[in-house]
């Protein structure tokens, strides 16, 4: 019902620019234990279930350099992914903050694609925090953990995984009524990517279909394009961002929609 | 007051500029019809209330004006603009207070005005300038630093009116202003809302109480079913409605067969609402006279000029809505 609608730049960025002053206040408290979650992957895993990988580890990696940059894909999911689920919606149905702000010249598109914005700063601000400490982390254990200078394209490519994962973290928001059934979103969508994504094991190496099936997911591509730049990438990472890019775009409009719609009546 | 031959010289025959202009105003849900095709026109300036039941339509209009509903049918023009046309503009122009408290509770009492400003892209020093010129206008300057959870009811209210004054609008939407206030806060509000009006600035609000409406609207439409029932300035609506005085009286059911064509036969209009009984009459005081000499046995009498409530009760029912 009704025209495409565009969000402008001007509304997109001012409350973009909200999320901001409130995060200025509390991002010290909010980072700590984004920074945590992966060390902790990469400890019991890395460390932990690594010591028990065949000497030689994954493709001539050894374990924790293996799931080491596809923990930072996965971050950024896990933190998109909560803003545009209970943050978004406490701010739409509890806190009633888009109701006042689309009183103003900021328009219900603007709102969401604020939100799509904030979601991707947010998990590259994370991001880049995590990918400190893995460069950190390398050095101090002699094992390098990032080893290409072409890791300085990961935080931007953390920013464009949490737009796509807060595109569909906002779809799902949406369309939903109740906060309890965010348990189906997590349960049924973001653990599984965590999981099958080629984070913790090469998913190409399993018979067909799962290698099919697991290119048409967004998070096989994320953890393959921060793989790639962890450790010197080949042309295959901008088929990685091509493929983030159109999904996110294909998406792109869609929560946008359905947010008007429980917005304006 | 000073209406009819020598009031004509007065405000109504200057040129009168519309703020805002409804024709045909119409707007429904899948299930039922909120607003079924209402006309109303706001001059600049004024005082404009809607008065009406719960479910009459009220926060449906509000809501068209600012752009949280759209139309079904009808022209919606609101500071020259149309509403669907120019959503945007209009939002830029307008001030809007809704119905739920909806402050920004991330943000400090004064946060909530700065970050309200950027929204309208005001310069940050213009921003910081009104937001403190506001902040003492509705007198919570020294809560500038405080959390917007830790504020009372009022104080809460009187922040969102802060918040919607933040880019200078011409025109005011206020949905329920001052519901559930205590009397204090309720006048401070009144108070404020009637210093924007003398600064030239349209308002627009719903309300529930009469007393409201009658202190503070210049003329107010009275709303039931989605439809508009009466239109007039407080005065008009109280003269064209109901008679000028009012009798209320209670008594004993056994007494009432007695007593009820009694006032019938002398007053204007009766209405019962429970045991008590209000007639509605041109001279309560001389009916109160006939009662007392018809030595009916009543247990409280008073007589008081009509009001607004009255004209309200008579055009939307004396019952409870809710």
């Amino acid at each position: 019902m009704g025209a495409v609608r565009l969000p402008s730049p001007r509304g997109t960025f001012r409350v973009w620019q909200r999320n901001a002053t409130i995060f200025r206040k509390y991002w010290k408290t909010a980072l700590l234990p984004n920074l945590f979650e992966p060390l902790l992957y990469l400890a019991a895993l890395g460390l932990g279930l690594g010591a028990f990988i065949q000497s030689g580890g994954v493709g001539g990696q050894s374990y924790v350099q293996y799931i080491a940059p596809g923990l930072l894909a996965s971050n950024a999911m896990f933190a998109a992914s909560f803003e545009s689920t209970f943050n978004t919606y406490v701010k739409m149905k509890i806190e009633r903050v888009y109701d006042a702000i689309v009183t103003t010249p900021v328009n219900v598109e603007d709102v969401v694609a604020a939100e799509y914005l904030w979601a991707g700063t947010r998990a590259a601000l994370y991001g880049t925090g995590f990918l400190s400490v893995l460069a950190v982390l390398g050095v101090v254990f002699d094992e390098p953990l990032v080893r290409s200078v072409w890791a300085v394209f990961i935080p931007p490519t953390l920013l464009l995984i949490g737009v796509m994962f807060s595109v569909t973290g906002t779809l799902f928001t949406s369309l939903i009524d109740r906060i309890d059934l965010y348990a189906y979103y997590f349960t049924l969508v973001v653990t599984p990517l965590f999981l099958f994504s080629g984070i913790f094991f090469p998913i190409t190496d399993f018979p067909a279909p799962v290698p099919q099936i697991a290119w048409f997911t967004p998070l096989y591509h994320a953890v393959n394009a921060c793989r790639e730049l962890a450790t010197g990438p080949s042309l295959g990472v901008l088929a990685d961002v091509a493929w983030m890019l159109v999904f996110t775009a294909a998406l792109f409009l869609l929560p946008i929609h359905f947010m008007r719609k429980r917005l304006i009546s | 007051m000073n209406r009819g031959r020598e009031g004509i010289a007065e405000p109504r025959s200057r040129a009168r500029v519309s703020s805002i202009v409804a024709r045909g105003l119409k707007k429904s849900y899948e299930s039922f019809e909120a607003v079924k095709g209402v006309d109303f026109e706001v001059y600049r300036g004024e005082c404009f209330g809607f008065l009406g039941p719960n479910g009459a339509g009220k926060t449906t209009t509000m809501k068209m004006i600012y752009g949280a509903a759209i139309p079904t049918d009808g022209e919606l023009t609101v500071a020259g603009l149309d509403i669907t046309r120019e959503e945007r503009a209009v939002k830029r122009r307008i001030g809007v207070v809704a119905q739920e408290n909806n402050l920004d509770e991330d943000l400090k009492v004064k946060e909530n005005l700065l970050v309200y400003g950027r929204y309208y892209d005001m310069p940050r020093k213009e921003t910081l300038r009104r937001a403190e010129e506001l902040l003492e206008f509705v007198e919570l300057t020294e809560k500038a630093d405080a959390e917007v959870e830790h504020l009372s009811g009022g104080m809460k209210r009187r922040l969102l009116i802060a918040r919607a004054l933040i880019n200078d609008p011409e025109i005011v939407v206020l949905d329920e202003p001052t519901t559930g206030l205590d009397p204090q806060a309720r006048h401070l509000v009144w108070e404020r809302l009637r210093e924007l009006t003398s600064e030239g600035k349209t308002l627009i609000l719903t309300t529930h109480y009469m007393e409201e409406a009658a202190q503070l609207c210049d003329r107010l439409v009275v709303m039931e079913g989605g439809r508009i029932i009466a239109l007039g300035s407080p005065d008009e609506l109280v003269e064209e409605h109901v008679s000028p005085e009012v009798l209320e009286l209670r008594a004993a059911p056994d007494a009432m067969g007695d007593l009820l064509p009694l006032l019938e036969d002398h007053s204007d209009a009766v209405e019962r609402a429970g045991n008590a009984l209000l007639a509605y009459t041109a001279d309560a005081g001389a009916l109160q006279e006939r009662v007392r000499n018809a030595g009916v046995s009543v247990d409280n009498m008073l007589y008081r000029r009509a009001g607004l409530e009255d004209v309200f009760m008579r055009l939307t029912g004396r019952r409870l809505i809710d």
